[in-house]
């Protein structure tokens, strides 16, 4: 179903969704856009930020004084975004931690002389919205679907949070300078996967739905039939977006590409420029890595006598860090060659194998949050050579 | 279907040391559904929970036939020192099982060559007492009917490194078994062989294009015996080998134990040669 609301309808949304569901969606926090649970209001509209290789600022919209926060220039002029509410694109913080949290409880145990108690941490949570999902994210959800739902079990934690999830997209018509979603075949136009698509045109936001949820959702706002013409000017805004997306990939290329180049030089190039720190893997939308730990609590808290307690975690984990492929007597992957090979192949190659999707959205956040500037799409390019 | 991220208890039937380092433990879950919906395969793992101490991948060496579920484990960690230092009648938490395991009906009528090397013998126990107990099934014929011969070559460091040696005799009612170690101690009694365990290849007569071999053991030794294999002939769709990475999930969803695209965990432990050879020679993959 198409229609069209008025821009300040908007707020009837967020409305519905709190009655039923935490809405998450992008805000400000410490000059940067982060993901929070927000209202209406805590949308960063106007904003716009301007992203380079390892460096990223936020710039208020045209209505507010326009200044930059950063010492180092863009690459890009700001332009004018008028009174434009989703000007911005990506931040570092992506919707995976929601779904996905970067700490969760397993399991608690606690073992007395006698027997050892040990109890799934599983409790179902209040459902959560995804408010202004942009579809490089929306991809990145459908991966996940396909690793904690689909795999050999089916991730409770997931499964629960995953199951009343209300996805309003927002079609993508300010690009950021590191996104190359079109090249990737990810975006900018959010096609599936969501319950309400969001279009921002000149006055009014044009609206698509896609579930039964998405159309009775938008039955409860005041909206009007949307015409032909807007349609167009839909797909005008999409396509001016798409030719201002700078960064691509040869995607058909994909996986072979990296397969036959495992043995690379430039492999050892990267290296040089590489920290480790693994910054990469935390802002990845489809990162999904992660360690279990039993985090012991010291015994005499409890009012019980007991020799041992304490909770099994699972925390995100990174393929940078050092303990991450130790076995017994040895590591697999212990120099940062190895290291940036790994991750950028599973993103690249692997994932395509082992879920028919690539495990690169093209939403850049790895680019941007590089300290040293790490460019996916150059790297990928520097193979071929 | 019980939950695979949920340790169960399992007790520890009776402990049998193998080596200096090495012993097997059986173990017996301790609630009865899970033991009934409790399934495996020769080749699987399971996740072996010390609580407050942590998780390990263990394979199983017992037959799916046997009674009990053993594991044969070498200390090495932190949780294998504390398996260690348990007693019959203790309780160790499981998940499990998981992985492949070896690929059974490729074994009929086909020359199956076993290779080990030191403790890689474990995860092959479990193929070899599966073989042995089916061949002294009457009603089974899988095995009993089959023409092929069977081989086991069998490398350790020294004579006194051998696991399973109390079971050898019981295995040459199926396989003819050849041991080779590095090292000998002079003052030791030791009549098999010294060297290389691909030195043991020209000892034993197969037909190369009618063989299939199973294989687990270090990586140095599983690469150098599959170069000779293929060298005499043997198809590399039927090498089959067991990989060792750090599984920490079991299930796919840890990302620990890629090896290359493939999730060590889930896609194997037991993979078919075919379908690594690209990544085996690259190294720090």
């Amino acid at each position: 179903m198409k229609a069209k609301i008025k821009k300040e309808h908007l707020s009837l949304i967020f409305d519905i969704l709190k009655r039923s569901h935490r809405v998450i969606g992008p805000r400000l926090s410490e000059n940067a856009i982060v993901m929070g649970e927000i209202d209406f209001h805590d949308i960063p509209a106007g904003y716009k930020d301007s992203q380079c290789p390892g460096f990223y600022r936020l710039l208020p919209g045209s209505d507010q004084s326009t200044k930059c926060f950063g010492a180092r220039p863009s690459t890009q002029q700001v332009e004018c975004s008028g009174s434009s509410i989703f000007s911005f694109s990506n931040g570092a913080d992506s919707f995976k931690r929601f779904l996905n949290p970067p700490s969760q409880e397993i399991f608690t145990f606690k073992k007395s002389k006698g027997e050892t108690l040990i109890n799934s941490c599983f409790k179902e949570e209040m459902p959560v919205a995804f408010m202004a999902m942009r579809a490089c994210d929306i991809s990145a959800l459908k991966l996940y679907d396909k690793i904690f739902l689909e795999g050999t079990v089916i991730d409770a934690g997931y499964k629960s949070l995953r199951k009343d999830l209300i996805v309003i997209a927002v079609n993508c018509t300010h690009p950021g300078d590191n996104c190359f979603c079109y090249s990737m075949g990810t975006g900018p136009e959010a096609k599936n996967g969501f319950d309400i698509a969001i279009t921002e045109l000149d006055d009014s936001l044009l609206i698509e739905t896609e579930t039964a949820r998405g159309t009775n959702l938008l039955k409860e706002l005041p909206f009007e039939e949307a015409s032909e013409e807007d349609t167009n000017k839909k797909l005008l805004l999409i396509s001016e977006c798409i030719k201002r997306i700078k960064k691509s990939v040869r995607f058909d290329e994909l996986p072979m590409l990296i397969y036959k180049n495992l043995e690379h030089p430039r492999w050892a190039n990267i290296a040089q420029r590489d920290l480790e720190c693994g910054n990469c893997t935390q802002v990845c939308p489809t990162c999904f890595c992660n360690s279990s730990y039993d985090y012991v609590q010291l015994p005499g808290i409890s009012k019980k006598p007991f020799e041992i307690a304490g909770t099994k975690i699972r925390v995100w984990d990174s393929c940078f860090s050092r303990r991450f492929a130790r076995v017994h007597g040895g590591n697999f992957r212990t120099s940062r060659k190895a290291k940036y090979r790994h991750w950028m192949s599973h993103k690249l190659a692997y994932m395509l194998d082992q879920f028919g999707m690539s495990g690169c959205v093209g939403c850049g956040r790895c680019i941007t949050w590089c300290p040293a500037g790490i460019d996916i799409t150059e790297e990928l390019e520097a193979l071929r050579k | 279907m019980y939950d695979k991220m949920v340790p169960f208890e399992a007790e520890v039937e009776w402990i049998r040391r193998e080596t200096r380092d090495t012993a097997t433990y059986a173990l017996k879950i301790s609630n009865k559904d899970i033991q009934k919906a409790y399934k495996y395969r020769p080749g699987q793992f399971n996740m072996l929970y010390m609580p407050g101490i942590g998780e390990s991948p263990i394979s199983i060496s017992s037959s799916p036939m046997d009674a009990d579920i053993t594991h044969t484990i070498r200390v090495a960690g932190d949780v294998t020192t504390h398996i260690s230092k348990l007693n019959a009648g203790d309780k160790i938490y499981i998940r499990g099982p998981f992985g492949s395991g070896w690929p059974i009906e490729e074994i009929e009528d086909r020359d199956l060559i076993i290779i080990a090397g030191g403790l890689g013998i474990a995860p092959l126990r479990s193929v070899i007492r599966y073989i042995l107990s089916d061949i002294r099934q009457i009603k089974s014929k899988q095995f009993r009917a089959s023409t092929g011969s069977r081989v086991i070559l069998y490398g350790a460091k020294t004579p006194k490194d051998i696991i399973f040696r109390d079971e050898f005799p019981i295995y040459r009612d199926a396989f003819n078994i050849y041991l080779t170690v590095d090292k000998a101690d002079p003052e030791e009694y030791w009549k098999g062989e010294l060297g290389l365990i691909t030195g043991l290849f020209d000892k034993i007569s197969f037909n190369p294009l009618n063989a299939v071999i199973f294989m687990c053991g270090p990586e140095a030794m599983t690469h150098a015996a599959i170069k000779e294999l293929i060298s005499k002939g043997v198809p590399g769709e039927k090498i089959f080998l067991s990989m060792e990475r750090n599984m920490n999930c079991g299930v796919g969803i840890c990302g620990h134990c890629f090896f290359g695209p493939k999730f060590t965990c889930k896609d194997g432990p037991v993979f078919r040669f075919t379908d690594i050879e690209s990544f085996l020679s690259i190294k720090e993959l």
